[in-house]
């Protein structure tokens, strides 16, 4: 299992795609957004939040896009005529991506801290990469949900709609306070948003809200069922 | 080890079966392969080769029937490590070192070799540290040949593993396999190409139309076939009528000349020439070509006296024939 998240991890992070478009560019959006316009103060500490949470949002679903591609070249295939059992591979890939959304989470909060001057308790940037890291399970279901039921091309195009819409509605790019009223209501009942929520409520030294948690673990149970459900159709094919 | 390891083959089918839709890929199969033995599964693209690996090695449920490894289900003998498989359809992962890829493969295993010592055997130990997916199609069909053997299986199951391989790299790689077996592994291997089957596997399995039509060492299938071929130049003759000739199996027409398989060449040869046709003639025994064509003939019912439909100038058999030197 190690070895195999050992081998998976290099493979991500060997991948042009996934270093610009997983790392750089959630860090260097952050950087532009924050320091084009003339107020800053707290949005520096809230655009952090939200573009962390992008740039994790696109490495769990980038998981799903590995997978797609590995069923696509017979990878899995082969993997099925090794010793290792099936369900090792999927808790692997699943671990893996647990390990990949990390760079993203760091690098964001590392440009806050370092470069935007946000300053927080010690125990508020633990908590806030600890949040992060665990709210981004539901994205990797979704991921792989996407990649054991598409094609590597559809499962590329759905994941970046996914990432896209959500970071927008869900608030990431953009404060919610610009948003029409409806969409606000909508954005509340998004994981994205629930997500940064998670972390903003860190930031600002309060609680969570058991309103955001509830939300979050609805699309957790959603996510979880919809990969299962790919994985048995995906795997039967492989 | 059980107590029983000496006699339970290392492969049975028992009228196994798939299909896929409409189409009966694998049709009521019966197979046994012999620990040690070196077999060939030969069969024309869509015989269902393929499929029947598949069942082998537990990656499909048979529809019926069963397909036990080593007297068990295949899924058993795959998680002891017992099985390697190199399979047809896998093409190069991506972002990994060759070095890396076989390592990682050969630690599934209970008790692998080298990794050193796979790629020496597959012949790509210069190219443990570059990329999979930088190497060239032959290339990378060795790095798949390495990792069917990095875990030193009981049993190593190569589907069409010379497919890509120029004839030197064939060459090599049948060396390669060779040595492999002398540690008494047994081999499963699918080809379309006869004069592989016939020298490098110790009994070929004819495949055609997803059923076993044909059993034995290259020498077997070729007596089997029976008779003999005998072709002569048709010089503007028209064909029609030559498959009713006394003995006369198949007829097959290429440019000017009719190639006709015969049980009794003696009795062909006679009435061939009452008629006058035998410009060129020739009286040849029946290669290993034509007895997987008569094992495989397209007719439903081939029988010596109520000769076979004579096939069109060979579209299906084609890639067989260009195989043979």
């Amino acid at each position: 299992m190690r070895d195999y998240l050992v081998l998976e991890t290099r493979r991500t992070l060997r991948d042009p795609g996934f270093v610009i478009g997983g790392i750089a560019m959630p860090v260097l959006m952050y950087l532009l957004f924050t320091n084009l316009g003339d107020d800053a103060g707290d949005w520096k500490t809230g655009a952090m939040v939200g573009m962390a949470a992008y740039g994790a949002v696109g490495s769990a679903l980038n998981t799903g896009g590995g997978v797609a591609e590995d069923r696509a070249i017979g990878w899995l295939r082969q993997l099925r005529v090794t010793p290792m059992p099936p369900h090792q591979v999927v808790v692997g890939r699943a671990l893996t991506s647990s390990v990949t959304v990390l760079p993203a989470i760091a690098a964001v909060l590392g440009a806050g801290g370092l470069i935007n001057g946000v300053r927080l308790d010690a125990w508020q940037w633990a908590a806030l990469a600890l949040l992060l890291w665990l709210g981004s399970v539901p994205f990797t279901l979704l991921g792989l949900g996407n990649g054991y039921r598409l094609t590597g091309q559809t499962t590329g195009v759905a994941n970046m709609v996914a990432n896209l819409g959500l970071a927008v509605v869900g608030g990431l790019w953009f404060p919610l306070a610009l948003f029409p009223e409806w969409l606000r209501t909508v954005s509340g009942f998004t994981p994205s948003n629930r997500f940064a929520q998670l972390g903003t409520s860190v930031a600002t030294g309060q609680a969570p809200p058991v309103g955001g948690i509830l939300v979050l673990a609805g699309w957790l149970l959603a996510f979880g069922v919809y990969a299962v459900l790919s994985y048995r159709r995906g795997a039967a094919n492989d | 080890m059980t107590p029983t390891e000496g006699t339970t083959p290392a492969v049975s089918f028992a009228g196994a079966a798939k299909a896929y839709g409409d189409v009966r890929a694998v049709d009521g199969m019966d197979l046994r392969i012999e620990r040690g033995e070196t077999v060939a599964l030969l069969g024309r693209n869509g015989a269902g080769k393929s499929t029947a690996i598949a069942l082998l090695l537990g990656l499909r449920p048979p529809d019926a029937g069963t397909v036990e490894l080593f007297g068990g289900p295949p899924e058993g003998a795959v998680r002891a490590g017992r099985v390697g498989a190199m399979l047809q359809e896998a093409r190069a992962v991506p972002r990994v070192t060759v070095g890396e890829l076989v390592a990682f493969v050969a630690g599934r295993y209970p008790a692998p070799m080298p990794v050193g010592q796979a790629l020496e055997l597959a012949g790509i130990a210069a190219l443990a540290g570059r990329r999979v997916d930088r190497l060239s199609g032959g290339q990378v069909q060795r790095v798949r040949f390495a990792l069917a053997l990095a875990g030193r299986p009981d049993l190593l199951v190569l589907d069409e593993p010379t497919a890509a391989l120029d004839v030197e790299a064939r060459h090599a790689f049948w060396e390669s396999m060779r040595a492999y077996t002398l540690g008494g592994s047994t081999v499963l291997f699918s080809t379309h190409y006869l004069e592989e089957a016939d020298a490098h596997a110790d009994r070929i399995l004819v495949v055609d139309r997803g059923r076993i039509v044909a059993d034995g060492t290259g020498d077997e299938l070729r007596r089997a076939a029976g008779g003999s071929r005998v072709s002569f130049d048709l010089a503007g003759r028209p064909a029609d009528g030559l498959t009713l000739l006394p003995g006369v199996r198949s007829l097959e027409v290429r440019g000017d000349r009719a190639l006709l398989r015969t049980d009794d060449s003696d009795a062909t040869v006679v009435a061939l020439a009452e008629l006058g046709a035998i410009r060129g003639l020739e009286v040849a025994p029946a290669s290993l070509d034509d007895a997987f064509l008569a094992l495989t003939a397209p007719a439903p019912t081939p029988a010596p006296t109520t000769p076979a439909p004579a096939p069109a100038p060979a579209p299906a058999p084609a890639p067989e024939k260009e195989s043979m030197r």
